[in-house]
């Protein structure tokens, strides 16, 4: 059963204890200085995997608020970025995380432009540069243990499980709290649904969310060609080789011919 | 991978050699009509290499052609065999990257922490040290009641009442000051500045504990000598305004409990409180949850400053203009075993004596450093605290009592103001028995006492350290207001941090989790202090407060008193939705 998490960000007020256990988990280095995992400049960099971003923006009464948006790889059901690897060194486990094979990535860096979230980083700073992203701590998902990050949440922000139970669980509270939260699961369907689904009570784009992605996934654009692919190549090879003989033969028959007219042969 | 493109190479490499072999065998072929082939071939376009393999290499034509064809084969056959796993990744499946299949360092536990805006000017985080123990979270919620006692989602603030017992309590040290060392540093070292220091009453008794002394060691001069030594210009004594605080937190009160019994005094500043109980206000930790949590009850708030507040107003309005420096060039530093003091002096509010002189951006008190901060900066200079000789404070607010001393423990202002309030009610000092009220002495969370005051009957007074117990007494006086009820109390003390500000967020950490036995050993020394060191005991029997209402402020709660030693509070309750349990 494939897994999947559902973060209610109106629990969070950004202790930042996720980020840190991230960190402590995957053996991250830190660097509040230059790349902050809190506050307004935190940022998704080879070294966070997981940040805490702080928005503010107007809640329900008219009031100004902060509202805190935990950010990480998505781990879309069809995910682009495996999709684009050349090499399988981004997969799609059945388990759900989207796990990366640092021993077989050539870094190319297709996975980047891939992705339609923009969450493969790429260690700059190293003299030989692997992809990093999120591994939504895949070794504790398959000993049947939630990632780092959510076992470390005061306040049970997220909830881990299997996917297709916790869109029915989200729709179930939205339906509940009518008055809380706006009525979108964020990546229910976004790019084909994702791993990590999101309840707010604020508009996705105000929390830092790209929303204008496609509602399917994007792989299943590219296999709409890459799919007919062999069938064309060797079609227009028959084809080409088919004029190639005919013209051979044409010509062939008006040298002949010319032969004839032209002269003894030498 | 690697290996394959190995092979590939090495068998591109073959096909050529076999490709040339195969080009000058067909030329011998025609050659070898001719007899004489051998030195028209070597002649013509055989290389060095095939010339010796022809002379003398033990390996035939046939031989070399067959295995360059076995070799091709088995390549082919090879390359082919990999098709059976074709559309499968290269590495295989079934096992997860090596550096992801152990954990990192990984605690034993994992709680969760509280969260810290990174814009508190009082408590800093640093995330490399925390191990998600969990204990802030704990000691915010289950000895302060505050984390948890507020609805999800917050608003626009992350409820912090500042008090730093998660500093106090964080194993590692991850919690922490917001450091002001460098700060202090640069105004120290500008010589057209005039720096002043004030060290508040728990600091006395603490900072030895930094510099390997016992818990609880008296190092008041030795301390005062230290920041002589780090080139502060004055160094005052924040008991003076301790002192300073009991004549108008006690004038006020009386004040109140008159109003109560239908007394008015005509006020010509108009500003009158009369609610009863009166709060204490020293504690802005205290103060902060106040308005956070019971904005209902800041009417009983005392208008009165903290004693740093007060003396910082003073400083820059009195002390200046008898010294006749420019409050401008003044420099007002403090040394607090408080986190929450940064905050307070931070507040908006805070500039009373700018604000007398026509310049609001005049902050009346400017840094605020912990003990720990000033232990720091001292190990830095080098100063080796327990061997300095000690100094005394200097004039002009450098005086205090036993009664402002002790404002550092639990029940110390209850004390020292029923001390000075019996003298402002009856016009004589108080028994001896008042000098040692026992009952609101003590580490227990919340004290009662009640007591005869003759020619005013019975003074009904509570004692609540620790934010989780001051609930328990708020809850019951606003329950009472509720029913209109007569209140219960004429005056409760509350202090943020257990034990009172010798425990407080900006103390000296121990090595074990902060217990009952370091807070013991620091009250004894506090009443030590009172009872055999000081010579005075009573805060109206402070020559230098009682020069400054001559010189200077003229009636305790007089108008300029007003001005500069009282306040006002800001209901905070809009910024977050309070809930009573966790």
């Amino acid at each position: 059963m494939s897994k999947g998490v559902l973060v209610d960000m109106t629990k969070c007020f950004g202790c930042g204890a996720c980020t840190v256990a991230c960190k402590l988990w995957n053996e991250k280095k830190y660097d509040e200085v230059n790349k902050p995992t809190l506050g307004e400049a935190a940022q998704l960099v080879d070294i966070n995997w997981t940040v805490v971003s702080k928005h503010d923006v107007t809640d329900q009464g008219g009031h100004a608020a902060w509202r805190f948006a935990k950010k990480q790889c998505l781990h879309c059901v069809d995910p682009a970025c495996a999709s684009s690897c050349l090499v399988g060194a981004l997969r799609k486990t059945p388990e759900g995380p989207v796990v990366y094979h640092p021993d077989l990535c050539v870094g190319c860096r297709y996975c980047m432009v891939a992705c339609p979230f923009n969450i493969p980083k790429y260690e700059w700073d190293k003299s030989f540069p692997k992809v990093s992203k999120c591994q939504m701590c895949f070794t504790r998902v398959v000993a049947g243990e939630q990632p780092a990050c959510i076992a470390v949440c005061p306040n049970q922000v997220m909830q881990f499980g299997d996917r297709d139970q916790l869109v029915k669980t989200a729709h179930q509270r939205i339906a509940a709290n009518k008055g809380l939260y706006i009525d979108h699961l964020f990546g229910e369907t976004e790019v084909g649904g994702t791993a990590w689904l999101y309840l707010s009570d604020q508009p996705f784009d105000k929390l830092g969310f790209k929303t204008a992605v496609p509602q399917e996934s994007l792989p299943a654009y590219t296999w709409q060609i890459l799919s007919k692919l062999p069938a064309i190549l060797l079609g227009w090879t028959a084809i080409l080789s088919g004029i190639y003989f005919i013209n051979k033969r044409r010509n062939a028959a008006a040298e002949g011919k010319l032969d004839r007219t032209g002269g003894p042969q030498a | 991978m690697r290996r394959k493109g190995k092979s590939f190479g090495a068998g591109a490499r073959l096909g050529a050699i076999e490709k040339r072999a195969r080009r000058v065998g067909r030329k011998r072929r025609e050659m070898a009509r001719d007899r004489s082939a051998r030195e028209i071939i070597s002649a013509e376009d055989v290389d060095d290499m095939e010339t010796k393999s022809n002379k003398g290499l033990p390996c035939s034509r046939r031989f070399f052609l067959k295995g360059l064809g076995a070799a091709g084969l088995s390549g082919a056959l090879a390359t082919l065999s990999g098709c059976k796993d074709a559309g499968k990744p290269s590495g295989g499946e079934g096992w997860t990257p090596q550096q992801y299949n152990a954990p990192g360092s990984w605690p034993v536990q994992v709680r969760g922490r509280v969260p810290i805006d990174p814009a508190n000017p009082s408590i800093v985080r640093d995330d490399r040290k925390c191990i998600l123990c969990g204990q802030c979270a704990e000691a915010c919620e289950r000895v302060q009641s505050v984390e948890g006692f507020y609805g999800l989602p917050i608003k626009n603030d992350i409820t912090c009442v500042n008090c730093g017992q998660c500093a106090l309590w964080c194993p590692t040290g991850a919690i922490g000051e917001r450091d002001d060392i460098a700060r202090v540093l640069r105004v120290i070292g500008d010589a057209k500045l005039h720096v002043i220091v004030q060290t508040a009453p728990a600091t006395r008794i603490a900072i030895g504990e930094e510099f390997g002394m016992p818990a609880g060691s008296i190092v008041e001069g030795k301390m005062v000598a230290a920041l002589k030594l780090l080139g502060f210009d004055r160094v005052f004594d924040t008991n003076f305004s301790a002192d300073l605080t009991i004549m108008e937190e006690g004038t006020e009160l009386i004040g109140r409990i008159k109003a109560a019994g239908g007394q008015h005094e005509s006020e010509d500043h108009g500003h009158a409180p009369t609610a009863l109980p009166q709060f204490t206000s020293c504690s802005p930790g205290w103060v902060k949850f106040c308005e956070y949590f019971y904005p209902d009850l800041l009417e009983h708030m005392s208008t009165c400053k903290s004693p740093q507040q007060m003396l910082g107003s003073v400083a820059k309005t009195y002390y200046a203009k008898k010294k006749g420096i420019d409050p401008k060039q003044i420099v007002s530093v403090s040394i607090m075993p408080c986190t929450a003091k940064k905050f307070e002096a931070a507040r908006g509010e805070m500039n009373s004596a700018g604000a007398l002189a026509g310049n609001p951006e005049l902050r009346d008190v400017n840094f605020v450093l912990t003990t720990r901060e000033l232990a720091r900066m001292i190990k830095r200079k080098g100063i080796d605290l327990a061997n300095l000789a000690p100094q005394p404070y200097d004039s002009l607010m450098g005086e205090g009592t036993g009664a402002a001393v002790i404002f550092a423990a639990t029940g110390g202002v209850m004390e020292a103001a029923v001390r000075s309030g019996y003298y402002l009610l009856t016009g004589q000092n108080p028994p001896d028995a008042l000098l040692n009220l026992t009952a609101v002495r003590g580490l227990q969370g919340v004290k009662e006492a009640s007591l005869e005051v003759p020619g005013f009957g019975e003074l009904r007074v509570a004692v609540a350290s620790g934010l989780g117990n001051a609930r328990q007494l708020l809850d019951q006086i606003r329950a009472d207001k509720q029913a209109g009820l007569p209140p219960r109390y004429h005056f409760v003390e509350f202090m943020a941090c257990p034990g009172g500000c010798i425990s407080g967020g900006g103390q000296p950490k121990t090595s074990v989790p902060p217990g009952d036995w370091v807070r013991k050993e620091r009250i004894r020394s506090i009443y030590a202090i009172d009872a055999t060191i000081y010579k005075k005991r009573l805060s109206h029997e402070n020559k230098e407060v009682l020069d400054l209402y001559a010189e200077y402020l003229g009636q305790p709660n007089g108008e300029l008193a007003h001005r500069l030693l009282h306040t006002t509070y800001t209901d905070r309750s809009g910024s977050l939705t309070a809930k009573n349990k966790a």
